[in-house]
């Protein structure tokens, strides 16, 4: 569905992609992880067509991101980073106008669907400056579905929202996967991009250092972790199975804890930096 | 027909400013204070040529440059706040809207909004005792001002990087238009290079069209150069939205 080719996009000399190709299926939840900078952003806005590329080419549903963008925008929906719903305006005023621009057929009935997938049917006719964070996030998806996308893009959909709102738009995009909707993604959350994403591609300085399933990244570095603390210094060692961990461990004198690898392990192993960084 | 969800979007908005006293009062402030001190006031002890009454020149020019500066600055600044703040008008580049479909429903509220500011200058200026007679021409001028204006404003808020820039190209652009190009003084009072340099601006034309008797050779000229001067906007809004990255 969606093939990236050395893709690449400088400002200045400075890349903020750097040579990125990649293959999504239809269907697929990828993710696209990696610390603040690393191109996830850059990379959305090159597929949603906000941003020329410097170099490479990308295609989606056969249609090239630069060259077809009559064609290719019917076909996908973003929903950005920044909340950039018109605050003036209600929910159902919002998705209106949205679905206007993709002349929606039987739009109201389209909108109230949304509305109350998205658990906002009370709040249609409410104006949403006056909307939580969370409810706001919401409204940005079901904005993002009114022209019932073959492409969704995801960029940071959860971020700064309290665990339990999180959680809430996790069950959404669940949702979104099993109607077939290929979606990419982008977090810095490990947990949301392990409990999500069917594959993951690491990001960092522009770069994809690693592509493949949460599982298969997470075994190849080894399955688990020894952390030992160390005064005010804590040092992790991966392992390839809780038997190696147990044997490890005792060879500590101080705290130790045993967990299995995450994709934030993977991350370290491969920058020797940490993704929240 | 994208332009015209655009465009029904932007008076939405706009209906709902105008409830608030603060934001109609702010907007309208200037050229009351205008009409007020220089019409009434200033205007008693000064003689304009072939006889007219102060207030019946001032008002055509305050009618003028209310419709600029309303259509430029709605347009310049929902288009900077919007794509700089907001993000609201990445939705229309990220949807199937075409870059003139952008233009055109901004620009029509722009001129909408200029025709809203500058009507209620002129209720107040006839309240006033105004003898202003209206003509094909006036209305002419009102429409056309505003599109040059809403069309500039296309191209500024494309092309501004803060809310700072926009304030830029009002200090160097709007603001002396509305001083020098017959607002409150004749043109033909200034001296022959400064009207050669004030005959190139819009918004002389508008008050030109504005004081116009009746059609003449003049209209016509004034009115096909600002007609030029919006098509040169529109076009280099175009022109900007198709080659926009981020």
């Amino acid at each position: 569905m969606i093939a990236i080719t050395n893709l690449s996009k400088y400002y200045g000399t400075i890349p903020a992609l750097d040579n990125l190709t990649l293959e999504i299926g239809a269907g697929e939840v990828f993710g696209l992880l990696g610390p603040n900078g690393a191109g996830k952003t850059t990379t959305i806005k090159i597929l949603t067509t906000l941003t020329f590329t410097t170099r490479g080419a990308a295609r989606i549903a056969g249609c090239d991101v630069v060259r077809d963008r009559p064609r290719l925008k019917p076909l996908i929906a973003v929903c950005p980073q920044e909340i950039n719903l018109d605050r003036e305006l209600t929910a159902f005023e919002n998705l209106w106008f949205y679905g206007r621009l993709f002349q929606v057929p039987d739009i109201s009935r389209r909108i109230m669907e949304l509305l109350e997938w998205a658990q906002l049917e009370s709040r249609a006719h409410d104006r949403v400056k006056g909307f939580s964070g969370g409810l706001q996030r919401r409204l940005l998806i079901a904005r993002a579905l009114m022209s019932r996308p073959r492409v969704l893009f995801l960029d940071e959909p959860t971020v700064g929202l309290d665990p339990q709102i999180r959680r809430q738009l996790w069950d959404m995009i669940r949702q979104l996967k099993a109607d077939g909707i290929t979606i990419l993604l982008t977090t810095h959350y490990i947990e949301e991009a392990e409990s999500l994403c069917g594959r993951v591609g690491v990001l960092n300085k522009g770069r994809l250092i690693a592509l493949d399933s949460p599982q298969n990244l997470t075994a190849r570095v080894g399955g688990y972790v020894v952390e030992s603390v160390d005064g005010a210094r804590r040092s992790y060692t991966l392992v390839k199975d809780r038997e190696a961990a147990c044997a490890r461990a005792q060879e500590e004198t101080d705290g130790v804890l045993i967990r299995q690898a995450n994709l934030e392990d993977v991350f370290i192993q491969l920058t020797g930096e940490r993704l929240s960084q | 027909m994208n332009w015209a969800t655009i465009f029904l979007k932007d008076m939405l908005l706009f209906q709902r400013r105008l409830l608030r006293l603060g934001y109609v009062l702010s907007t309208l402030f200037a050229p009351l204070l205008y009409l007020v001190a220089f019409g009434l006031g200033l205007g008693k002890s000064v003689a304009i040529p072939g006889g007219l009454s102060y207030l019946d020149f001032l008002l055509p020019g305050l009618v003028a440059m209310s419709s600029m500066t309303n259509s430029y600055t709605w347009v310049a600044n929902s288009l900077n706040m919007g794509r700089l703040y907001f993000r609201t008008f990445q939705i229309y580049l990220q949807t199937p809207v075409s870059p003139w479909e952008i233009v055109v429903g901004q620009t029509l509220a722009g001129i909408v909004r200029g025709l809203f500011a500058s009507s209620v200058i002129l209720g107040l200026g006839l309240i006033l005792g105004s003898q202003l007679h209206f003509t094909a021409v006036f209305v002419l001028g009102m429409v056309f001002n505003g599109l040059v204006f809403a069309a500039f404003g296309v191209v500024v808020g494309l092309k501004t990087k803060s809310h700072e820039d926009s304030a830029t190209f009002t200090n160097f652009f709007i603001l002396p238009m509305a001083f020098f190009c017959g607002t409150f003084f004749p043109v033909d009072t200034l001296p022959g290079w400064a009207q050669h340099l004030i005959y190139i601006l819009p918004l002389t034309h508008t008050n030109r069209l504005l004081r116009a008797p009746a059609w003449c050779l003049d209209s016509l000229v004034s009115l096909l150069l600002l007609a030029a001067a919006a098509g040169l906007c529109l076009a280099l809004s175009i022109l900007f939205i198709r080659r926009y990255s981020e």
